[in-house]
């Protein structure tokens, strides 16, 4: 039964995967003009060019690996056909919990191109015969993250392929746009944010950019492999894990700041050190100085810090800045003018 | 909105190795493995059976016995060759093993033994199908909380059993409450409870890391017929409602992420670099705790009262500070 005249893009792309498999040596593009279902339809030469190429993007973006080859013996030219080693999946077997695991990691993302790429994914863990999920050994559980937004598929690909992308970045210090160009090491997600971690062409140095700041398309340039992804890490240079854990000491009112309590390795509610005022003395962990002096600076006078002395004076620099925020209200201009009183 | 062609190849190929190992499958069994309705699945037989090698003559195309499809069964007699599963491309990979990855590390997972177990033994395996490629994105789900507090509450919901847990709202007041657990959801930063509360007699959402203690108690859970699926931002939002007053800051841009992380009605990017937002709230705790946080940054705030209500809290916080000694025995500092 010849198939009908006009073939859907998806059935011309199957009969186009089907025969690459099968073919003895190699097809050449004439070869698929004339012999392959769907392609016949395009009108002109140029036109089947187009359509073919588009679909070779298509079919190896899925994962399948089309491999061009001497098509031998005469003249010069390219064959093609799918590498049959590299086109299957190894076999993964994963048990009905683990299955089950892999359908909540499913529920993660919360962008449409991630969550195509993961149920794609899962099509296939299907097809290879996967038995049904079982969630119980996750019951309950719900993994989600924020979406990484129209940047991730461009830098994806750059970082796959080794390419340089430019962009255009609104800096956080100085609010200033400037367009950079950056070779791509890692797209990585922490706290809510979304973070490209990559070598900035432009300052000569390895730099971290907020996914969110961004402005404008993703272009990807230059060729492949035009540079290393070093090891690096990710944390150290997102700065979470910089410096090591120190120790303060805050005087809190009785039965105040329960959630820092809570982290609190000694409690001496005993010190009824009248310089004290009749507050609790706690040691609670750190790192980060700045995370911790905005979420103490938020008690007001539930909390105060003795020490270390660095944590203290940034405390007190959001607490004299809030302090001014009535007696001085500074207007920005261009402001004024959308102040909603409702 | 018509499927994309590349999502049906994927089902087509994946079909075909599919039933090649499988034998004879009911139809609507295979629409519940490929997450498809079964009519769909009717399509896609009808366009495997028009498919094949150059030539389509009968012996070139993939064939189904018709008597069995009759009868609601997909017996495949001919693969043409497609009988081997198609490996994960990069981005396939990427977003599966990152998932995982995320998932291994975050404090719900961490807190229960086992439940560790089954994620780190799916994540090697699919690591090992999958190449290194996946490294190219790494997400980390933080999501503070004392992990014995998490093991409780991990338990219960295994378990469905009732939680008696204490916890402190963000006014930092603290209370005991018997909640039924219905999820542990792990968003961004941040670990929630969601769960039934007898004492607010509905649904309410709990920060994992305010969660001060939780013991799981000897009676069942009750099922309540509450949505698991909970949207934190619009929660909060919503705790504001259309009727709450609107505040406008104005931030130096060091605090964009308030514009980024906070429930925003609007934002705007002014020509100096600063931008101003838009915030409804009705609770003055959480905006007061929010400028003080963030007052160097803060240009402007309207209405005045607000910013008078923080200005205040502040100057006692500096009065507290004049009564104590400027520096402490610090220990470790």
């Amino acid at each position: 039964m010849p198939p009908p005249p006009s073939v859907p893009p998806a059935e011309r792309l199957l009969n186009l995967v089907i025969a690459l498999v099968n073919t003895s040596a190699a097809m050449t593009k004439q070869q698929v003009r004339t012999g392959v279902a769907g392609y016949a339809d395009a009108p002109s030469t140029e036109a089947f060019e187009r359509m073919f190429e588009r679909d070779k993007d298509t079919l190896r973006s899925l994962g399948i690996p089309i491999v061009t080859v001497d098509a031998g013996g005469h003249s010069d030219e390219v064959g093609y056909r799918i590498d049959n080693d590299a086109y299957a999946l190894p076999p993964v077997d994963l048990t009905p919990a683990e299955l089950g695991v892999v359908a909540l990691a499913a529920q993660l993302w919360s962008d449409k191109t991630l969550r195509t790429d993961i149920s794609r994914a899962m099509t296939k863990l299907r097809a290879a015969g996967a038995g049904e999920a079982a969630a119980d050994a996750v019951a309950g559980i719900t993994p989600r993250v924020r979406a990484a937004g129209d940047a991730y598929g461009p830098l994806l690909e750059a970082i796959s392929a080794r390419r340089v992308v430019a962009f255009r970045y609104r800096a956080a210090n100085t609010g200033q746009e400037m367009a950079r160009h950056v070779e791509p090491w890692r797209i990585a997600a922490r706290g809510g944010g979304w973070y490209l971690v990559g070598f900035d062409r432009d300052r000569q140095a390895p730099r971290v950019f907020r996914l969110s700041r961004i402005t404008g398309r993703v272009r990807v340039t230059g060729h492949g492999g035009a540079f290393e992804i070093p090891d690096v890490d990710v944390d150290a240079m997102l700065g979470e894990r910089v410096g090591v854990e120190r120790t303060a000491v805050l005087a809190v009112v009785p039965e105040r700041a329960q959630a820092v309590r809570a982290r609190a390795k000694v409690v001496d509610t005993s010190a009824h050190d009248p310089r004290r005022d009749g507050r609790d003395v706690l040691e609670v962990p750190f790192r980060s100085r700045s995370a911790f002096a905005d979420e103490l600076a938020a008690y007001a006078d539930a909390v105060v810090v003795v020490g270390p002395e660095d944590l203290r004076r940034e405390v007190l620099h959001r607490l004299r800045a809030a302090a001014a925020l009535a007696t001085e209200p500074v207007e920005t201009p261009g402001a004024a003018g959308e102040v909603h009183r409702g | 909105m018509a499927e994309r062609a590349d999502d049906r190849l994927v089902r087509l190929l994946g079909l075909v190795a599919y039933l090649d190992g499988a034998g004879p499958v009911r139809l609507d069994e295979l629409a519940r493995r490929f997450g498809v309705s079964p009519r769909q699945v009717r399509e896609d037989v009808d366009a495997l059976w028009v498919s094949g090698t150059p030539g389509y003559m009968p012996d070139d195309l993939i064939d189904f016995d018709a008597f069995s499809l009759d009868e609601g069964v997909v017996h495949l007699t001919r693969a043409r060759g497609m009988t081997r599963p198609l490996r994960l491309g990069t981005r396939e990979a990427v977003a599966l093993v990152a998932a995982l990855r995320a998932m291994h590390a975050s404090p719900p997972v961490q807190a229960a033994p086992e439940r560790a177990a089954v994620v780190g033994s799916a994540l090697a395996k699919l690591t090992a199908a999958t190449g290194d490629a996946a490294s190219a994105v790494d997400v980390r789900l933080a999501g503070d909380g004392d992990p014995e507090v998490l093991a409780a509450v991990s338990a219960a919901l295994a378990d469905g059993r009732r939680l008696r847990i204490r916890y402190v709202n963000a006014a930092d007041v603290a209370s005991e409450r018997d909640v039924d657990p219905v999820r542990l959801l792990t968003q961004d930063e941040r670990t929630y409870l969601v769960a039934w509360c007898h004492r607010a007699g509905g649904r309410r959402t709990f920060r994992a890391d305010r969660l001060l203690a939780a013991r799981v108690l000897d009676e069942p859970a009750e099922a309540h017929d509450v949505d698991p699926d909970v949207d934190i931002t619009a929660s909060v939002l919503a705790e504001g409602g259309p009727g709450a007053p609107v505040a406008t800051l104005v931030l130096a841009s060091p605090a964009r992420w308030v514009a980024e992380e906070v429930p925003a009605e609007s934002v705007r990017d002014l020509p100096d670099g600063s931008f101003e937002v838009r915030l409804r709230v009705t609770n003055p705790a959480w905006l007061r705790r929010l400028l003080l946080s963030n007052a160097p940054d803060v240009r402007a705030v309207a209405p005045p009262e607000v910013a008078a209500d923080a200005a205040a809290a502040a100057r006692a916080a500096l009065a507290a500070y004049a009564d104590e000694a400027p520096r402490g025995d610090a220990p470790g500092a």
